[in-house]
């Protein structure tokens, strides 16, 4: 049953077109705002929940003529992540009043918020190549504007810039690579096609053959890795994520754990079964489990409890981004199971470290302790999941990793990858260990013994405390019965992204498997290396500060600052203030730009010369040159302008002699205008201007540069004109009685066939009076008001003043 | 070989504006603009094809009844004509803006206005 067009246009239209009504909502609801959030969130999620079970694409049409439409696809991939993204949202939403309580921005804040959401439903929906880049990076926007939330706040600026940077910089790639694949698609599904990904992953094997045809396989896949990767903070571009926590808590439950985050695993999972190959699983297993380990060491090594989050959540999209990386169907069923899973564990731990640095005023690790006294609910919710994340049995996490580590050890049974086959599964037991690590610890924060430093902790508000409790419960369900969770979500979601999907079944295992020895190793050793927790904490911490280079946040700074500098470096010499340089940069690359030009087309070839001018014609220029050289060698300000009117004059002539009446009227008109406006203005100016002459030699050089560049393409271009008339000059004379109604064919043209550009050209010259007008009138009114000031301003003579403005003020 | 004249004093209009454009005086970067904006006008005129003048190549049909003659290009003619008046507006503008420099920072010294920026 294919799904309802207008159902999903409104789920993804309604938190856009409440976005833009925020600044209304807010003067009414004020703080409530977010509950009204809340509802949006369930309305979306109620639309999309009707569509639950159907399968197909629907479009509303955009740009028919380039085959872009605003088309959407509708399966249980999408469904499972936008749903997602709504039932999280509508958690926040309700969070966010209790939460963000008493700051200001609130209606940037909620509006940001909803456009996100809306993007994120948009991004899931969206089958259309152009949206999903343009959803995309709308997220990265909402992102930008959530992180810097705290504008006073460098280190949150600087949190948005960088991801800002990273996020929108993968859209890039992921645009190229895009691009690609509809070059593609429109050759082998017919132009119809090109941007529709629907159609593609019908058919994904005519599009792989495709493109490895074209030799273009590998570049789309590498380019759609890395905005995957940028956006899903995958290893070594992980480091924007742990800034991001400069957001407001619920801002990272929601955009940093939750969603925007897993838009490149979704798009992984959604582009799978077109790529996937040998080279899919070497780039996407070997970058997930790298990921995965380096941010589980991190997050052991972290001292705040937002920072720990951030890098674990990093380490487990790496366990998203490998399980679709392995090829086999326990990898699908990794990403798929995991990614929700995730959602409902990490989302719940997101809000819990906000009641904890809400309630207890820190987020330092160090500083908290045995919280299980002051916060049982939270306690018992922090319970639930942060066993979850560990990969505890029963609890949610350890089905979803018990699926990654089948298909790591499955992954030599498809492939001959060598030494990776051991490799593969040894990280995974490796990295893994040490998410059990952090896990214990996040949960000790509320065992053992109360810090002597923590202050009173208040028991947190009711609202504050049903959204994490929300998502325990979701994730207590999907650990008592994960078969169902499975049949009611995960399956669908599982046939969109494997190559061979088949029912998938998951529960407590009750043979021995490889898998069930590796979480057993992962389990044990991670218990009993966690009384050493302290000295592993120390000692990654160690590597940094000895050796920056190791961290890619070292890089990025490096490489931004050296970019910062070297750009003002660099605007200090070409925007240096100076006329002549501008004109020195922009008339010599003008010229240098023109006959690269010529030279690249092989234009420039002596030929006969396409243009005859007759001797009156050469004689009157040949006085406009004179008049010209006059101006340049005259020493006062009168006689430049006179003999700068001789040149105007001879112009004018020239028209004349050229068949051009009207412009030799116009011209004749002008130059008399310019001519008063000249004598006007050089009353008001010193007659002599004494400036040393400057650099006549470089000047000359530059002039002349120009002025050959004029003479050769003068010469080449008229050579290549074709004989006659040209269409639309035949056109304009044929049409000018008949259409235009009158018989000077110029006049028509501006003012018929042309008419617009003439509003233009009219548009500019009032542009230019009106500015003249405000130069001189403007100045009279300002002298008023600012003269008795201007004795107080020592760096502004009042005497030149004086001197000058009286008369203007006279003449005009 | 006139082509050539004439070629060489469109060249000749570019180089001398772009010399003035380059001096330190205010008012002659405006006269090197305005021989550049002439310069460019002309050379617009000569890319289109110079007729010589005749009462057939001028674009005007009135009274040539039903027979409608090969004229000169009336196209280039009524872009050259909105560039001259564009360029009447700029210089006007030019003009009357560098009057006003002059009057607040009582000097036509590009340089020395470049460098209280």
């Amino acid at each position: 049953m294919s799904p309802d067009l207008a159902i999903v246009v409104a789920a993804v239209a309604l938190p856009f077109v409440v976005a833009a009504l925020t600044p209304v909502l807010f003067r009414v609801l004020g703080e409530g705002t977010g509950f009204a959030g809340t509802a949006v969130a369930l309305t979306s999620f109620g639309l999309l929940a009707t569509q639950y079970g159907r399968e197909g694409a629907v479009a509303l049409p955009w740009v028919p003529s380039r085959n872009i439409a605003l088309q959407f696809y509708v399966d249980g991939w999408a469904l499972l992540f936008a749903l997602l993204a709504c039932g999280i949202g509508a958690l926040i939403f309700s969070y966010s009043p209790a939460y963000m309580h008493g700051e200001s921005g609130l209606v940037r804040y909620y509006a940001a918020l909803l456009a996100f959401m809306g993007s994120i439903v948009g991004v899931a929906l969206a089958a259309d190549l152009i949206a999903i880049f343009l959803f995309w990076e709308l997220t990265s926007l909402a992102s930008f504007v959530l992180i810097g939330y705290y504008t006073a706040d460098d280190s949150s600026q600087y949190a948005a810039r960088m991801a800002m940077f990273i996020t929108v910089g993968g859209g890039l790639f992921l645009l190229v690579g895009l691009l690609l694949l509809s070059v593609v698609a429109g050759d082998v599904l017919g132009p119809g096609a090109a941007f529709d990904l629907a159609a593609m992953l019908e058919n994904p094997d005519e599009m792989q053959g495709a493109l490895r045809d074209r030799g273009l396989f590998l570049p789309v896949l590498g380019l759609l890795a890395i905005g995957a990767g940028t956006k899903s903070a995958q290893v070594p571009l992980h480091f924007w994520l742990p800034n991001a926590m400069a957001a407001p808590t619920p801002v990272s439950a929601f955009l940093h754990s939750a969603t925007m985050v897993k838009v490149g695993v979704y798009f992984v999972g959604r582009t799978r079964p077109l790529l996937v190959s040998a080279e899919w699983l070497f780039l996407f297993a070997s970058l997930g489990l790298t990921t995965m380990t380096v941010c589980a060491i991190l997050a052991v090594a972290s001292t705040d409890i937002k920072e720990l989050l951030a890098y674990s959540t990093a380490s487990h999209l790496g366990l998203m981004i490998a399980g679709f990386g392995f090829t086999s169907v326990y990898g699908a069923e990794a990403g798929v199971f995991h990614l929700l899973n995730h959602a409902l564990f990490k989302a719940a731990l997101f809000l819990v470290a906000g009641i904890v640095a809400h309630e207890a005023g820190t987020r330092e690790i160090d500083e908290l302790g045995g919280l299980r006294r002051d916060l049982p609910i939270t306690a018992a919710i922090t319970t639930v999941v942060a066993l979850s994340m560990a990969g505890i049995p029963p609890f949610n996490g350890f089905y979803s990793k018990e699926l990654l580590f089948e298909a790591a050890v499955e992954a030599s049974h498809h492939h001959d990858i060598g030494i990776l086959g051991w490799l593969y599964p040894a990280v995974a037991v490796f990295g893994s260990i040490f998410t059990v690590l952090y896990s214990l610890k996040f949960l000790s924060l509320f065992f053992g013994e109360r810090p002597e430093g923590l202050d009173h902790v208040h028991r947190p508000p009711v609202s504050l405390l049903v959204p994490p409790a929300v998502l325990a419960l979701l994730a207590a369900f999907v650990s008592v019965d994960p078969q169902r969770a499975v049949d009611l979500i995960v399956q669908s979601g599982l046939e969109a992204t494997a190559v061979d999907p088949h029912e998938m079944h998951v529960g407590i295992p009750t043979s021995y498997s490889p898998a069930l020895g590796m979480s057993a190793v992962t389990i044990g050793v991670g218990l009993l290396a966690y009384p050493t927790y302290g000295r592993l904490h120390d000692g990654i911490r160690a590597i940094p500060r000895t050796v920056p280079q190791v961290g890619a946040n070292w890089w990025y700074d490096t490489v931004v600052d050296g970019l910062s500098d070297e750009g003002r470096r660099f605007a200090e010499t070409v925007h240096n203030g100076m006329l002549r340089t501008y004109a020195t940069w922009t008339l010599g690359a003008t010229c240098a730009l023109a006959l690269a030009g010529f030279v690249a087309a092989g234009a420039i070839e002596p030929t006969a010369l396409g243009i005859k001018a007759t001797v009156p014609i050469a004689l009157v220029l040949l006085v406009a040159v004179i008049g010209a050289v006059a101006v340049v060698t005259s020493d006062s300000h009168i006689a430049g302008v006179l003999t700068l009117s001789i040149l105007g004059f001879m112009v004018a002539i020239f028209y004349i002699l050229a068949s051009a009446p009207d412009l030799a009227l116009t011209q004749l008109v002008v130059e008399t205008l310019v001519l008063l406006i000249f004598l006007l203005v050089i009353e008001e100016i010193p007659e002599y201007y004494e400036v040393g002459i400057g650099r006549v030699a470089r000047d000359a050089v530059l002039s002349v540069a120009v002025g050959a560049t004029a003479f050769v393409t003068v010469l080449v271009t008229t050579d290549a004109r074709p004989d006659g008339p040209t269409e639309i000059a035949r056109g304009y004379a044929e049409q000018a009685v008949p259409r235009g109604g009158g018989t000077n064919i110029v006049n028509v043209t501006l003012v018929d066939f042309r008419g617009f550009d003439t509003l233009g050209e009219l548009a500019v010259v009032a542009l230019a009076a009106i500015s003249i007008l405000t130069l001189i009138v403007m100045r009279g009114r300002d002298e008023g008001r600012i003269g008795p000031r201007g004795e107080d301003r020592p760096d502004d003579p009042a005497g030149a003043r004086s001197d000058g403005d009286p008369s203007g003020g006279d003449d005009e | 070989m006139t082509g050539v004249v004439l070629a060489a004093a469109i060249g000749a209009l570019f180089a001398l504006g772009t010399f003035l454009l380059l001096r330190r005086d205010l008012i002659r970067v405006v006269w090197g603009l305005a021989i550049i904006s002439q310069a460019a006008n002309v050379y617009l005129l000569t890319m289109g094809g110079i007729a010589p003048a005749t009462a057939d190549s001028v674009p005007v049909l009135a009274g040539r009844g039903e027979h409608v003659p090969v004229t000169a290009d009336p196209l280039v003619q009524a872009l050259v004509l909105t560039a001259i008046v564009i360029g009447f507006g700029m210089t006007a503008f030019a003009l009357v803006l560098s009057y006003r420099v002059y009057e607040e920072h009582d000097t036509l010294d590009v340089t020395e206005l470049g460098d209280r920026e």
